[in-house]
């Protein structure tokens, strides 16, 4: 299990990590974490001739709060994320961070590592769809941003290009009236998920105006839909989450097209995200319109 | 409102541009000891610790991030040292199992594991020491017993149950409430390799080109046994009408060329093909080269049933049996589908999961929807030459084709569930 040989360059800015992918001519590849790229290297999946390590470049170890928005730099490493007080400013964040591979990899993977990366079982893909997060991508011609919806083009492919980084992700902070659920289930803990959800509810007045579902682990990237109509339908019966149910079974029809695994039958998935589904838009909801998220 | 929170307290690293075959000079502290070694950018952390500072108490089991064997401390914070090259520990400080105590001067966890009989082969005990140590030391709450468990997870044992390893821990952690003792054994001292010296390893040689791939190609055709890696059976349909769709699958070299990735590279003769296909994902690239036989061709019923094996310079093998059929509909278009038993070997097979699983359905309908390209215009658009999408290659009509089909299988079984349900 040792990677291929690879030429080495820690460049100390951002535009010199772009400029040396650039003189790659599309054989480089971004080293941040490297928690998911070194195990592509050591099984010889994939043999870069250059990595890019961009932990040095200046500027890009941030957690930054900006008006709405939580920006997080290229080069943060998840357990830092973890343990920071801006975390609590996305919910999200918090609820999803421990179910990311296990301490030993969150205290070297980057958050935008695991976006660029874009494993379908991931979380923070999925985290990243619910908020709609936008994602900052540097290229030689300058920054470009992209809304998650456009950024996940399939399994592990984005529109980060050979030559660019993605440089920044800033996820929306939590509103007044906005509640949040996550739930994956996983053989063991720290596995990719079998099936996963993570919602987000906005309720004002006690009267449902936004409810969103991201899934993962079913499908090639996470499956986001708008589900307002449906938990408005459920939002007044006595038990909201028996009420979703038949309208999170439609769902899993829709959005669950994995074809299974050893680990798990498509169907198996289907019912574990109707269940996971309904659960945590039932558990937005309360928490919507009880004003804590 | 602005505020930015400060950055990593450490210094950065300088910085470095090294060719393949170079050596670099990286300096960090192990155990309290500053070091200087010279590695080849590819060699890990836990090879360096082993072999250029004879720390060999941090064990290296999988070397690709799964067991937790080679887990060590860096920085404060655990992690794995097969996963961290040897050159991105610059500047840092190291902590392995060497450091947490002595045979005289045991911490803590190290008595509490002896007590609990947390080991019996001792090859995980590293990890667990220093996984554990690093829970301990950095968590801000109590640890409770219902959800260690979970916190230990990220290391593996083979012979304790565990129960030993979680006791220990337990233990520890309602011993020293207020935080455990740091390590024990971190000072100064001269640490010398097994190689004899700090920087005794040679630069590995340059890669041989792949032009060795040619010895890894099956020369012979053999029927797949035993179970399937993926079966797929996948439904597209298609705008032309069947027997345009049928030219197609007829002619083996269009048909190549709707596979994204695949290249026909001979024509064998007898309905034998050589191929290779390029698998484009992420940062996985792989390239095979392979065989494909038409096994079966049956014009009327539109049939095309076919086996092709691959393999790559790494030792992964692929082997398919794929049936494509395609079926006229009352509208006069064409619905095409395909059945797929894959069988896959090598690294890949370990590593297959989201290779094989959810990107089989977007390529084999990017291979329906070439082919009624072709049907339509007579000639393939440029699949697989795309920038950025899905650049998956099938070999000369096999490896990809199988992987892409593996998805419709799902759905079509589905489909026929709730057609017999209805």
């Amino acid at each position: 299990m040792k990677p291929a040989p690879f030429a080495y360059v820690r460049p100390a800015t951002l535009d010199d990590a772009v400029a040396e992918l650039v003189a790659t001519g599309g054989d480089g590849k971004v080293l941040a974490g490297g928690q998911s790229l070194v195990p592509v290297l050591a099984m010889r999946l994939g043999r870069p001739g250059t990595l890019v390590d961009i932990t040095a470049a200046a500027g890009l170890d941030t957690i930054e709060r900006r008006g709405a928005v939580l920006r997080i730099g290229a080069t943060t490493r998840q357990r830092r994320l973890e343990r920071s007080p801006a975390a609590n400013d996305v919910p999200l964040i918090g609820m999803a961070l421990p179910f990311v591979g296990h301490r030993e990899l969150r205290s070297r993977g980057t958050v935008c590592g695991s976006l660029a990366h874009a494993d379908p079982g991931a979380e923070l893909p999925a985290v990243a769809s619910c908020l709609g997060a936008v994602l900052e991508v540097t290229g030689a011609s300058g920054r470009r941003t992209v809304p998650a919806a456009e950024f996940f083009a399939g399994a592990m492919t984005t529109a980060v290009g050979a030559e660019e980084v993605l440089s920044a992700v800033e996820f929306p902070v939590a509103a007044p009236g906005e509640g949040f659920g996550f739930a994956e289930i996983a053989r063991r803990h720290g596995d990719f998920a079998l099936a996963g959800v993570v919602t987000r509810v906005r309720s004002a007045g006690g009267a449902v105006q936004e409810a969103v579902i991201s899934g993962f682990g079913i499908s090639d990237r996470a499956a986001t839909r708008d589900v307002t109509d449906l938990v408005r339908a459920a939002a007044d019966s006595a038990d909201v989450e028996a009420a979703l149910r038949p309208g999170t079974e439609e769902l899993a029809r829709d959005v669950v097209d994995t074809a299974g695994d050893s680990h798990g039958s498509q169907g198996y998935r289907r019912r574990l995200f109707a269940v996971l589904a309904a659960r945590e838009l039932a558990h937005a909801h309360r928490r919507s319109t009880e004003g804590r998220s | 409102m602005s505020t930015t929170e400060d950055t990593a307290a450490r210094a950065p690293q300088r910085p470095v541009k090294a060719a393949a075959d170079e050596l670099i000079d990286v300096s960090f502290t192990v155990n309290g000891s500053p070091i200087s070694i010279r590695v080849p950018a590819r060699m890990h952390l836990g090879d360096a610790l082993r072999m250029h500072l004879g720390l060999s108490g941090t064990h290296l089991g999988c070397e690709h991030g799964v067991c937790g064997m080679c887990t060590v401390l860096i920085d404060g914070d655990a992690a794995r040292a097969c996963l961290v090259f040897a050159v991105q520990a610059e500047g840092t400080e190291v902590v392995t199992v060497e450091g947490l105590g002595t045979q005289e001067s045991q911490h803590p966890l190290q008595q509490a594991f002896s007590h609990h009989h947390a080991l019996q082969c001792g090859f995980c005990t590293p990890g667990f020491l220093m996984s554990s140590y690093d829970l301990l030391a950095n968590s801000e709450g109590e640890v409770d017993a219902e959800t260690l468990p979970e916190e230990m997870s990220g290391v593996i044992c083979r012979c304790t149950g565990y129960r030993g390893i979680l006791a220990a821990v337990s233990d520890v952690a309602q011993a020293h409430p207020e935080g455990i003792p740091g390590p024990l054994n971190c000072a100064p001292r001269t640490l010398v390799g097994r190689t004899g010296g700090a920087s005794a390893t040679p630069a590995a040689p340059a890669e041989a080109p792949v032009a060795d791939a040619d010895e890894q190609t099956p020369r012979e055709l053999t029927r797949p046994t035993g179970t399937p890696t993926i079966t797929v059976a996948v439904t597209r349909q298609l705008s032309s009408p069947v027997e345009d769709i049928w030219a197609v699958m007829d002619d083996v070299d269009r048909l190549a060329r709707c596979l994204p990735g695949a290249e026909m590279t001979a024509d064998l003769g007898e309905d034998r093909y050589r191929g290779r296909a390029k698998v484009s994902l992420g940062p996985v690239r792989l390239a095979f080269e392979g065989l494909a036989q038409i096994t079966e061709r049956d014009v009327a019923d539109h049939r095309l049933a076919l086996l092709a094996q691959g393999a790559d310079t790494g030792g992964n093998r692929t082997a398919a049996e794929i049936t494509l059929r395609a079926t006229a509909t009352p509208e006069g278009s064409t619905e095409l589908r395909a059945d797929a038993a894959v069988f896959l070997s090598g690294r890949i097979a370990q590593f297959g999961r989201a290779l094989a699983g959810d990107v089989s359905q977007r390529m084999f309908e990017q291979f329906a929807d070439a082919v009624d390209q072709t049907a339509r215009t007579g000639t393939a658009p440029e699949v697989g030459a795309g920038p950025s999408a899905l650049r998956i290659g099938l070999q000369a009509v096999g490896a990809g084709l199988r992987r892409r089909v593996a998805l419709l299988a799902g759905a079509v079984r589905d489909a026929r569930r709730r057609r017999r349900a209805s």
